[in-house]
């Protein structure tokens, strides 16, 4: 018998409605128009696997990641991580999925780096102690040791990146959401965290995995599927060596 | 409990090691209190000297009267303003969502930083009614404590509970805060920051009474500059009972369905 799906999507659709402007409002019109972002999304990954997700920008990666992080509610649809709804799986939702964002503004800018740790790490309720321990492991792990007690202002983009993962690891997560995470790194410094997310953060200890994607290289490094959007519909669901076929390359 | 003392602590820890970057900015403001105070013993010795009868159910201790009204409205503009500011300068920075991310429930989140900002409030006006009290003659001898002991607890409360509608309010339209500016001006024309309330007409008294500020100023005055009892001021520990349990539950609601709002829209990560 094969083990329950670790990540299952079924039939995800998620429409924004943009506020409107003030002359639409005065018309009674308090919404612009609809924008579709996913539309009857189905999958399912199994445990231990590393999905990743290509399309265009715009093709709908971000919302879908996020949805199923329980960040962004769907308008349609189920999303489940380990068993759990996505929507109403409140704490313990939350410390068997970890969110990481490639997006550099997620940590406070007029500290070191410890000290967002420390606070992440207690925000996940480790107590002091657990997190002063926690986080040197980690920033040790990330390479980070030596530049801990620098301000994250003073961080370079791969820094980031590395902090970023530290934080999405503190709570030890079954299941992992990256969200570009080696956007805007240089070609050497992708690698090598490619490497270091596929080696060490989610094969050794088993973990499962999404990974969205804009660059082929990325996705043939780490995954073992990959989840092509386009205009926000699942249009294959294919082996990493289709990419180029499927994106049309 | 135990989680939410040590997020508070981990935040704590976190403004602290912020505060260095701002030494410049940390002396201006410290300069700006010691202007303020000094531009309110002189503003008491013109209008003191006037011996105004509307000052007389104060002790007609207009600089008692002065310090006290400030440290309320900034009270107020702390628990009304804090966690709306704190929101919006988390989704500009990108923090709030990698915040909510974790399992910290949102009220613990959101909740850290309004209560250091009353704690840093409350550290404020001890050190301002203290330097009052030493360098520029404020009589405190009548303070009755217990009374002001009463009423913190009802305070906080009521000003969280417009915070929280604030910051509601502050989510769903992405703009800062109407609640606080039309409160705020409110409050500071009829709460009696300045001036008694006995000098507005009876109709404006009227409507002064419908704001929290005015209630807690009378208590605070009341307790620290005549010793007043908690009975002695029922009317307003009555007032502020009220306000604190209707707007804490209406602000928790408002704030729960804002949150929900932004996870629906996705704007948790941008403003």
């Amino acid at each position: 018998m094969s083990a329950a799906p670790a990540v299952v999507a079924e039939g995800l659709s998620k429409v924004f409605r943009p506020p409107s402007g003030f002359g639409e409002m005065l018309r009674g019109r308090f919404h612009g128009r609809p924008i579709p972002a996913l539309t009857q999304v189905s999958f399912s990954v199994g445990p231990g696997e590393i999905v990743c997700v290509m399309g265009p920008n715009g093709a709908g990666k971000s919302t879908l990641v996020r949805i199923l992080g329980g960040l962004l509610l769907p308008s349609s649809g189920i999303a489940r991580v380990c068993g759990v709804d996505a929507q109403t799986g409140g704490s313990a939702f939350r410390r068997r999925v970890a969110f990481v964002v490639g997006d550099e503004r997620s940590f406070h800018y007029r500290v070191s780096g410890r000290a967002n740790l420390h606070y992440f790490a207690a925000l996940h309720g480790l107590s002091a102690g657990e997190a002063r321990r926690r986080a040197a492991a980690l920033l040790d792990r990330v390479g980070l040791t030596a530049a801990a007690d620098r301000r994250y202002q003073e961080y370079s983009r791969g820094m980031r990146q590395r902090l970023a993962l530290a934080r999405g690891l503190l709570a030890e997560p079954e299941v992992l959401l990256l969200d570009e995470p080696t956007l805007g790194l240089d070609p050497r410094g992708a690698r090598d965290l490619r490497a270091f997310l596929r080696d060490d953060v989610i094969r050794k200890p088993g973990r499962t995995a999404i990974v969205c994607s804009n660059d082929p290289s990325e996705a043939r490094a780490l995954a073992d599927r990959v989840l092509f959007l386009e205009a926000g519909k699942l249009h294959a669901d294919a082996p990493p060596d289709r990419i180029e076929a499927e994106l049309g390359l | 409990m135990t989680w939410f003392v040590r997020v508070m602590l981990a935040f704590i820890r976190r403004e602290l090691s912020a505060l260095g970057g701002y030494r410049a900015a940390f002396i201006i403001r410290m300069l700006g209190l010691v202007m303020a105070v000094a531009s309110l013993v002189f503003l008491s010795r013109f209008v003191g000297a006037a011996a105004n009868p509307h000052l007389a159910s104060y002790g007609s201790n207009y600089l008692g009267f002065m310090v006290l009204g400030v440290l309320g409205a900034e009270f107020q503009q702390v628990g009304v303003s804090g966690l709306a500011q704190r929101i919006r300068t988390s989704q500009m920075m990108g923090t709030l969502e990698a915040e909510i991310a974790t399992p910290a429930p949102p009220w613990m989140v959101l909740g850290a930083p309004p209560m250091y900002e009353f704690g840093a409030a409350a550290l404020r006006s001890a050190a301002y009614l203290i330097a009052a009290t030493l360098l520029l003659g404020l009589d405190l001898t009548l303070a009755n404590w217990l009374t002001v002991a009463l009423a913190i607890p009802l305070v906080v409360a009521a000003f969280s509970g417009l915070g929280l509608l604030a910051a509601g309010t502050t989510m769903l339209v992405r703009r800062l805060n109407p609640v606080a500016m039309v409160i705020g001006s409110l409050s500071f024309f009829l709460s009696g920051v300045l001036y008694p309330v006995t000098v507005l007409p009876d109709w404006l008294r009227a409507v002064g009474r419908l704001l929290p500020l005015t209630h807690t100023l009378a208590v605070l005055r009341g307790a620290l500059l005549v010793g007043a009892s908690p009975a002695a001021l029922a009317d307003s520990f009555v007032a502020l009972m009220i306000f604190a349990g209707v707007l804490a539950p209406l602000g928790a609601a408002v704030f729960a369905f804002a949150l929900r709002r932004a996870r629906t829209d996705g704007s948790l990560s941008h403003y």
